[in-house]
């Protein structure tokens, strides 16, 4: 059996980082391969190399059984594979056709042959079993069948082994599925997929052999037979981790939230209201209005006060707590000390007659940081030094010490990896146990099925439907979320 | 990632390199020089020291250097006061030209404190319009508060020549204010005046103020990411406004301090760019009251110095042009990259 990519003891190093390390993987002919693992374990400098964008200090990479070296992209072309990026770099007011065809068009004379050029999509289509409206522009068409273009672009520049980068972080259920399909397709039409990802299930849907990297290093390769889903996370992670799963509220109390406007909804004390959608389905929008980051389209009341009117601050002071969605730029200033992030909407309580004690300041961030398990040097270091998920355990901190009785999170694991998406989970429900509201907005529907009391689906700015959370919803979630009525 | 922080420098070696990072435009400036003096067949390492001999050689010169980086000081502050927090006001320039009429004027007939409180206001006026549109609609204050500097240069030529014209002078100039409401100096019989202390005291009072205050706090958070601080409860534009008002005032004080300890009255051709020198203070110093300190006695020497340099050596006062040019357009380089 011939390995058509792979990478033979290859190192790499960023800094003190050691992003891979003696990494060897061989990835067969007309397989789909899966390379999991959780965030910082080295799958994307891995894929980087692989692809030629970046080259490794050691080891080498291998084409077609032989060691090769890749100086660039080009060389990764040149050898037939493509790379689908996880951010799609498309023209938004160009067609499909016009997007999938740009620098590679067929010419005839000093004329584009459109003619060819629709036949050549209609035919890489149909052989791996899509349909696509090629004349729509693309920035009317959903991300799912953007990736789609993406990939028949690389498959019509001659790729035979595609990479895809964490391809399914922004679609729904149903378009995972159709995505899941196509790489099936791929397969049959003998093509080889490289899928990154960090989502369990679909990995085992669709992959014929998994690799598990952890702290760079590949802990194993297996076919996909070998393994089950508790085996799989384990191997991940590298212990054992304890899912709650769903565990409804006990005591829901009086309503703590209530927004209406164009999304209509309420949260009761001891509540997890969680909001579902395609990205873009009025969520951001309904966030805002809530936190009082844009102004109001309806009456928003807190505990009983009217707060539509009220800015930022005073809503805090009324009991409102926000996880940020972009933790990078709103949730956090990543260029202020730690101290700065955490007294950060708290300052003008801890402050006496205008001024800020040094001592009280660094005493207040030490007891949330330390609350919290936050890993970090001294109160002085600048946020953007921590890592990832730290970063996100600062946000948490921030926001839960105040014991809010509303708190909206919006994304609250995004980015963050599988031990400290299940300590987060911990926190929220220990939270809504106290008898605060939770509104969780989350593109990952396990997330919110698993916190959720009830969840509500918004499609195109609108209130969709409503579903009770738990595993049993997720089909109703999947239909509601494309705007479509359950059977 | 869930890698350990990155390796934390500690604070000395921080010092260091924001020191060293801080020196860097005015080490090509003395390059740049050096090779226009080659050039011209100039001993570069002669000529500098020249211009440090006489700019720091002595009590008389010490004193020429201060005076000449007072005005520096407050229009350095007041810029740096604006940047810090993500605002970047560049009429500074005609906050002190109007607080210099200002100044003139009311201490004409109600004295010096007076004067030193109306010349404040009117920068505080200044600024006000430019604040107030960009905390409103977001309005870019680079556009409007330079165009500030050009109403505020139209305004008070007009008000001089239509009002407050002094009898008897050809030029337009206000008359002379009485020595009473000077203020005054503090080494006679060398031309520095007490101002040079006002202005100190205030870089003192931003130091504690920016680093231990509520509002400094607040200040230094919108600067930082104004997202987040809109996000996190602070109101930022009331932040941008304060900002704007404060770094106003220093601005028109600036005016009064230099009307009133130096010139003595108002004249066309009050501040030959105090206001812009001012931006680079504050670049170099990046907003750190230290570091408009150094900044504003580095450009200060150079002024003071390349004056009396000539007289010593046949090199024409250009090539100090040249090299406080140069030191800007680093420091303006730094501003772009800033935002």
């Amino acid at each position: 059996m011939s390995v058509r990519l792979g990478a033979r003891d290859v190192s790499r190093a960023f800094g003190p980082v050691r992003a891979n390390e003696g990494v060897s993987v061989e990835i067969r002919a007309g397989t789909v391969h899966a390379v999991v693992g959780e965030n910082g374990a080295g799958k994307t400098t891995l894929m980087r190399i692989l692809y030629g964008l970046d080259q490794p200090d050691s080891g080498t990479v291998v084409i077609n059984d032989q060691p090769v070296r890749l100086r660039g992209p080009a060389d990764g072309i040149g050898h037939g594979i493509g790379l689908v990026p996880q951010e799609l770099a498309m023209i938004g007011s160009l067609t499909l056709l016009e997007n999938l065809v740009l620098g590679t068009e067929p010419r005839s004379g000093p004329r584009i042959d459109w003619a060819r050029a629709r036949g050549e999509a209609e035919e890489l289509a149909s052989r791996v079993g899509v349909e696509l409206p090629w004349t729509a522009l693309a920035d009317n068409v959903s991300i799912s069948v953007r990736q789609q273009v993406e990939i028949l672009r690389a498959l019509r520049r001659g790729a035979d082994v595609l990479i895809l980068d964490e391809p399914t972080a922004a679609l729904a259920p149903a378009q995972v599925d159709d995505l899941l399909r196509l790489l099936r397709g791929l397969r049959e039409a003998g093509r080889t997929v490289v899928f990154i990802s960090h989502k369990v299930d679909e990995v085992l849907a669709v992959a014929d052999e998994i690799t598990v990297l952890r702290g760079g290093k590949v802990i194993t390769t297996r076919p996909v037979g070998d393994l089950d889903r508790t085996s799989l996370i384990e191997l991940i992670v590298g212990q054992q981790v304890g899912f709650t799963g769903f565990v409804p509220s006990a005591v829901t109390g009086d309503e703590v939230l209530t927004v209406a406007g164009s999304v209509s909804l309420s949260v009761r004390a001891g509540e997890i209201v969680g909001v579902a959608g395609i990205a873009g389905s009025g969520q951001d929008e309904l966030v805002e209005r809530v936190v009082g980051l844009r102004p109001p389209d309806g009456r928003i009341t807190l505990a009983g006060q009217d707060i539509s009117t009220l800015p930022v601050d005073r809503r805090r002071a009324a009991g409102l707590g926000y996880i940020s969605g972009d933790r990078r730029s709103e949730g956090l200033s990543m260029d202020a000390s730690l101290a700065d992030n955490t007294i950060a909407g708290t300052h003008r309580t801890l402050g006496r007659h205008g001024w800020l004690k040094p001592s009280a300041v660094r005493a207040y961030a030490k007891r949330v940081l330390d609350g919290y398990s936050v890993r970090y040097g001294r109160t002085t270091a600048v946020a953007r030094t921590l890592s990832g998920g730290n970063q996100q355990r600062v946000v948490i901190g921030r926001e839960l010490d105040r014991d809010p009785k509303l708190l909206v999170a919006a994304g609250p694991t995004r980015g963050v990896d599988v031990l400290g998406m299940t300590y987060i989970h911990d926190k929220l429900r220990a939270l809504r146990d106290n008898g605060s509201g939770v509104l969780l907005v989350s593109e990952q529907l396990d997330e919110l099925l698993d916190l959720s009391d009830r969840i509500i689906v918004l499609h195109g700015g609108r209130v969709a439907g409503e579903v009770p959370g738990g595993p049993a919803s997720r089909t109703a979630i999947g239909t509601l979320m494309l705007g479509r009525t359950p059977s | 990632m869930s890698v350990c922080p990155r390796s934390n420098p500690d604070k000395y070696s921080r010092v260091l390199t924001s020191g060293f990072r801080a020196v860097v435009p005015f080490v090509i400036a003395l390059v740049i020089g050096g090779a226009v003096l080659l050039a011209t067949g100039h001993n570069p390492l002669a000529f500098y020291q020249l211009l440090v001999r006489e700019s720091f050689g002595g009590t008389d010169r010490i004193a020429a250097t201060l005076s000449a980086a007072t005005p520096l000081l407050f229009t350095g502050l007041a810029t740096a006061i604006a940047f810090r927090a993500g605002v970047f006001n560049v009429g500074v320039e005609g906050g002190f030209v109007l607080g210099g009429l200002t100044g003139a004027t009311v201490a004409l007939h109600a004295g010096l404190l007076a004067g030193c409180v109306a010349g404040a206001l009117a920068g505080v006026l200044v600024s006000a319009l430019p604040a107030w549109l960009k905390a409103r609609w977001n309005v870019d204050e680079v556009v409007t508060t330079l165009m500030s500097n050009f109403v505020v240069a139209g305004l008070t030529g007009w008000l001089v020549t239509a009002f407050l014209q002094a009898k008897g002078v050809a030029n337009s100039a206000t008359p002379l204010i009485p020595r009473s409401a000077w203020l005054p100096d503090l080494l006679p019989p060398y031309g520095l005046t007490s101002g040079v202390l006002i202005a100190l005291v205030l870089v003192m009072l931003y130091a504690v103020w920016i680093k231990h205050s509520v509002l400094g706090y607040e200040l230094r958070q919108t600067g930082l990411n104004p997202r987040f601080s809109a996000a996190q409860g602070i109101r930022v534009g009331r932040v941008i406004i304060v900002s704007m008002l404060i770094s106003g005032a220093i601005a028109g004080l600036g005016g009064a301090a230099h009307a009133l300890g130096v010139v003595h009255r108002f004249v066309d051709g009050f501040s030959p760019g105090y206001g812009f020198t001012g931006i680079a203070v504050a670049l170099l110093g990046r907003n750190s009251a230290v570091g408009v300190v150094l900044g504003a006695v580095l450009f200060g020497a150079l002024a003071s110095a390349g004056t009396t340099a000539q007289l010593f050596s046949d090199i024409p006062l250009d090539i100090v042009d040249v090299l406080s040019g140069t030191v800007m357009v680093f420091a303006v380089i730094r501003l772009w990259r800033q935002r």
